[in-house]
């Protein structure tokens, strides 16, 4: 009785030593690398701190003065703008191009394969190639981009080079809109919509066919099966494309870095927060001020992300109820 | 399948073969024995960083105690590099660079100041022999923390066959340059075509158009300045926001996308020429590097046997109460590492690029050679440079700037590095956006932005 | 009739898009051969004037290429066995072993993805550098070899279908459970390890933060880093820079090609199990 609940035991603490040393590395990785970092930039956050003297605790000043940037506009306040203005415009461009271009390959046509591998092949080109071919592409002047549209008639844009925002509404019955600095980011990053594609599509290939033949005996057209078979189909992966394009658009900074002198020109106009906080951090040494916009950021995305969770009940549909 | 595993098979071997090639090219030459190194960061590429191999060669031919070892380091991201440099291990001995951080570093103790390892005396001949610009871009709270090898000086390009041919004359004052920019036509089409009118008249050219970096430039030449007596920042002074009014008054104009459209197409001209040169403007503003370019230009046109265009050069033109002879000087200085291994080496090295203590005729090759603008009238005097004079005549007009004591370079205060953002962003704003605040109020912004900046770094700096 | 105008409608519309998203690459690979004058002359015609393959030849001239292509494949091949390593193990834990509090980490590990990189950042930095590893490519590769949330949630997934039956078999026949994890559970789950390996040889190739962070020596700098510094020197060399370009995606397009099935695999799982 005795030894078979102390072998039970032995068997049981032996399996979690066993357990513990197969996710070591992990979990050294994740207090060494996730753990420690998060809790000094927490403290850090509080301080002043260039890195060549030790931290000194200000209290709250470092938030105070986002508070301030945010009310202002400035600094952190014109980062908080630029970044959400690429995140939705670019999360919402990729959503929509990424389902149009799956169901498009979804359709029975022949060289099915060659085109799935041409919608697919931009994600995968570095993003320093990416970014020189694009400034090249879009170049005000001489650019390949421009010269199209001119020679069809349609006004050339700036692209990296302008500071106006296409996109944000009070500029869409004005006839003024154009193409700035942002809106190229986002062109380039809609460019790069595969990865999503790719889910995309396979999200499509496991709708069952029985649900659009019982549709097409009812007679809906091919715009009423999309909206009401496909889209709810797709719905936990156009939620899963939100959450994660808003994570990917909002740490952004190779492109940015690339695209905008390393400094968000034109004025300020591709100061996102990564940029930002890597000025502040690395060029400032600001190492506090920075630490306690990361962890604004990392306070917003959980926020969003939990709003995503939240609203998603309502219109996300996850088949046989189970995610 | 079999293709896709000859290939994989063909990538492995590609991959591997490359791993353990032996590395041809770029092998380091050995310290010769009994020399000390010195390691010398700088930041040149393209063309100069020959010219720089070339200085080093002379120094190291000239020496027999130490020898200098060059590395070209990536221009972004150097306030980190520096700061890990002195903080961590091994900084270099000597480094070379442009961007407006003396003060910073000095501030935050990571600078060796040249009176450390120089004699007080010989800080003072160093100080009389240097133009008062190459002083300025150096010297942070009455102390030298670098030593300025070579000065870029600004003033205005003018194509002289196209002001002649509609009657015109090099600008003396703001109000000529703005009537050249009135009168030189945008096209070469009959009068009637306007641009954006019905005959298809596009704008190939401008007279003259201000370009929003060049606030560091016209602010002074308005009267301007950037910090007080006291060492406030006050990038609001009343001639500072007179002259981006100014600059603004363009883009109001002829309207700012088409001005940044313009502006952008000059940086996409075949191999980045000088857009003066395309015939583009009338007049240009840029630095001294460009009189090659144009006697390149003009060698061309005289090989070809075309008329050959005139070209001239003319100081910034001030406006009525504003200062002749003026604008934004920048330079290129050498600084020293707190903590490195050969500062002494270093020492010597820089005296030799620049021309201090007997190393004027070096120097005067040097400057020759690349191009650039000595530090020192003693080094100007020299007979390999007078003859480089004489060959770029242009260049001249430059030199003489050079000793022009309104030749002002970006504050010299901590924080520059934000002060330098925040002015061009300020004056992108001004100028490129569709409905931007009015240039005072951009100004009293950025002032502001500014002073809370430096009061921050201060106040860091003041804790031990 | 219906049907083939159907076909003839879908057929456009995917040509289209397929035009779209081609043509930078398409426009990029042409002019990357064309001659300087071409480019700066007559900067739209399609067709090169004449095939100028010395354009990669004088790129590569222009910058220590071999040198940088070397350390990218360094950081790249040492980041692809860190990962395949550590994280095999970890996913292994996940998957394969039962111990309490299992599902409570993993939820953590999961949780960690979500975590913006800016966070840990500075201390992370300082921590490499207190180490003694910046200005190495030790810096980069040396985390990889503790694991990261994505490829070992990528991995357990797929350890998960394997028959716990097949693992029993072994470990009657005397194998550890490191034995099962390297000798049974590994093999049979190529597929994943391939696809795990692409995806970190790809983002360590393509890593330029990381780099231009921890590297300052530029002896050491890979490809990706290396090819900015050439960008900002030779800005007015079109064809030069669009030459190095190629160069430097080349490879991932070769990769992309001898493995596109694992690749969109790989990525079709993240999405669907997520």
């Amino acid at each position: 009785m005795n030894t078979g609940a102390s072998s039970t035991r032995r068997r049981h603490s032996g399996r979690i030593v066993t357990a513990l040393l197969f996710i070591a590395p992990w979990a050294l990785g994740f207090l060494l690398l996730v753990l420690y970092p998060f809790a000094a930039s927490l403290y850090w956050s509080f301080c002043e701190y260039d890195l060549l003297s030790p931290p000194r605790f200000v209290g709250g000043a470092n938030y105070r003065r986002l508070a301030h940037e945010l009310l202002n506009g400035e600094g952190f306040g014109r980062a908080v703008w630029n970044t959400a203005y690429y995140a939705v415009a670019s999360v919402v461009l990729s959503v929509l191009a990424g389902v149009g271009l799956a169901v498009m390959l979804s359709w029975k046509v022949r060289g099915q394969a060659i085109y799935r591998a041409i919608f697919f092949l931009p994600s995968v080109v570095p993003t320093v190639a990416a970014a020189v071919l694009w400034m090249w592409l879009l170049d005000p002047g001489g650019g390949l981009v421009n010269h199209w549209l001119t020679a069809v008639g349609l006004p050339a844009p700036n692209w990296f080079k302008g500071v106006q925002e296409a996109l944000w509404p009070p500029d869409w019955w004005s006839g003024r809109a154009a193409f700035g600095s942002k809106d190229a980011l986002v062109l380039m990053s809609v460019w790069g919509v595969g990865n999503f594609m790719i889910i995309y599509l396979a999200a499509l290939g496991d709708i069952p066919k029985s649900l659009y033949e019982a549709a097409a005996l009812d007679g809906a057209g091919n715009l009423r099966r999309f909206w009401h078979i496909t889209l709810p189909n797709l719905s936990p992966v156009i939620f899963f494309n939100i959450v994660m394009g808003v994570i990917q658009a909002v740490q952004a900074f190779t492109q940015v870095y690339l695209v905008s002198e390393g400094r968000g020109a034109p004025a300020e106009s591709t100061l996102m927060l990564s940029l930002h906080i890597f000025l502040a951090a690395f060029q400032n040494l600001e190492m506090g001020y920075a630490s306690a916009i990361a962890w604004m950021l990392f306070v917003v995305l959980l926020a969003a992300t939990a709003a995503l969770f939240h609203s998603s009940r309502y219109w996300v549909h996850y088949q046989g109820g189970s995610p | 399948m079999n293709v896709r595993n000859a290939a994989t098979a063909l990538v492995v071997l590609l991959a591997t073969a490359l791993l353990f090639w032996p590395d041809s090219g770029d092998q380091e030459e050995a310290v010769p024995a009994g020399r000390k190194e010195v390691i010398f960061w700088h930041f040149w590429g393209g063309d100069d960083r020959r010219v720089v191999q070339d200085i080093v060669a002379r120094f190291n031919r000239s020496q027999n105690e130490h020898f200098v070892r060059a590395i070209a380091m990536p221009g972004n991201n150097l306030d980190l590099k520096l700061f890990l440099a002195v903080t961590g291990g091994r900084p270099p001995d000597v480094i070379n660079q442009d961007d407006p951080i003396v003060a910073d570093w000095a501030a935050r103790g990571a600078l060796m100041p040249l009176e450390e390892i120089a004699t007080q005396q010989e800080c003072e001949r160093l100080r009389e022999w240097l133009f008062p610009a190459a002083v300025d871009l150096c010297e942070h709270q009455g102390r030298l923390y670098g030593l300025c090898n070579g000065l870029d000086i600004r003033a205005l390009y003018y194509n002289n066959t196209m002001l002649k041919k509609y009657g015109l004359t090099p600008p003396r004052s703001i109000a000529d340059l703005d009537r050249i920019a009135e009168k030189i036509p945008a096209n070469d089409l009959p009068a009637n075509a306007r641009p954006g009118g019905g005959n298809g008249g596009k704008r190939i050219r401008f007279g003259y158009l201000p370009d929003a970096r060049r606030l560091w430039a016209w602010a002074i030449v308005f009267g301007g300045r950037w910090t007080d007596d006291h060492g406030n920042v006050v990038l609001d002074d009343e001639a500072n926001i007179r002259a981006l009014q100014w600059m603004t008054s363009y883009s109001r104009k002829y309207g700012p996308r088409t001005v940044t459209a313009f502006r952008q197409g000059d940086q996409s001209l075949p191999g980045k020429s000088f857009p003066l040169l395309a015939g583009r403007y009338a007049i240009v503003m840029d630095g001294q590097w460009r009189t090659r370019d144009i006697a390149a230009a003009q060698k061309r046109q005289q090989a070809q046997g075309q008329p050959v265009t005139e070209y001239g050069v003319c100081p910034l033109p001030p406006p009525p109460g504003g200062r002749a002879l003026a604008g934004w000087v920048n330079g290129n200085f050498f600084l020293l590492p707190r903590g490195a291994a050969n500062s002494q080496g270093a020492w010597e090295f820089m005296k030799f690029w620049s021309g201090f203590d007997g190393h004027e005729a070096d120097a005067a090759q040097t400057c020759a050679e690349g191009g650039w603008i000595p530090v020192s009238k003693a080094v100007v005097d020299q007979p390999r440079f007078q003859a480089f004079l004489r060959e770029q005549p242009l260049f001249r007009e430059f030199v003489a700037l050079a000793a022009e004591p309104f030749q002002k370079p970006t504050p010299i205060v901590p924080g520059a590095p934000f002060l330098y953002r925040e002015v061009v962003s300020t004056a992108e704003s001004a100028m490129y956006e569709d409905d931007p605040p009015a240039a005072r109020v951009l100004l009293q912004r950025a002032s502001e932005n500014v002073a809370r900046h430096l009061k921050r770094f201060n106040r860091r700096a003041a804790t031990p | 009739m219906i049907h083939d105008k159907a076909t003839f409608r879908a057929h456009l519309l995917l040509l289209s898009a397929a035009v779209l998203f081609a043509a930078p690459l398409v426009w990029m690979l042409v002019s990357a051969v064309k001659p300087a004058g071409q480019l700066t002359q007559d900067p739209y015609s399609f067709w090169p004037r004449e095939w100028r393959w010395q354009n990669f030849a004088d790129a590569a001239a222009a910058m220590p290429f071999f040198r940088y292509m070397r350390n990218s494949l360094l950081l790249a091949g040492g980041t692809v066995v860190g990962s395949l390593f550590s994280c095999t193990l970890a996913a292994y834990g996940f998957a394969r072993l039962r111990w309490p509090g299992r599902d409570l980490v993993f939820g953590l590990l999961i949780a960690t993805m979500l975590l913006p990189w800016h966070v840990t950042m500075i201390p992370r930095f300082l921590l490499i550098k207190e180490l003694g590893l910046y200005n190495s490519l030790a810096a980069l590769i040396a985390p990889t070899f503790l694991g990261d949330a994505f490829s070992i949630f990528l991995l357990r997934q797929f350890f998960r279908t394997i028959p716990e039956e097949l693992s029993e078999a072994a470990r009657l026949d005397g194998l550890t459970e490191w034995g099962v994890c390297w000798r049974i559970v590994a093999p049979l789950s190529k597929p994943a390890l391939l696809t795990v390996g692409l995806f970190q040889f790809i983002a360590a190739w393509n890593d330029f933060s990381g780099p231009m962070l921890y590297l300052s020596d530029p002896k050491k700098f890979p490809l990706a880093y290396g090819l900015e510094q050439f960008v900002s020197s030779y800005s007015d060399q079109t064809h030069l820079l669009l030459a190095a370009a190629v160069m430097f995606t080349l490879p991932i397009l070769v990769l992309f090609f001898i493995a596109q099935k694992s690749f969109m695999k790989g990525v079709s799982t993240t999405g669907l199990k997520a």
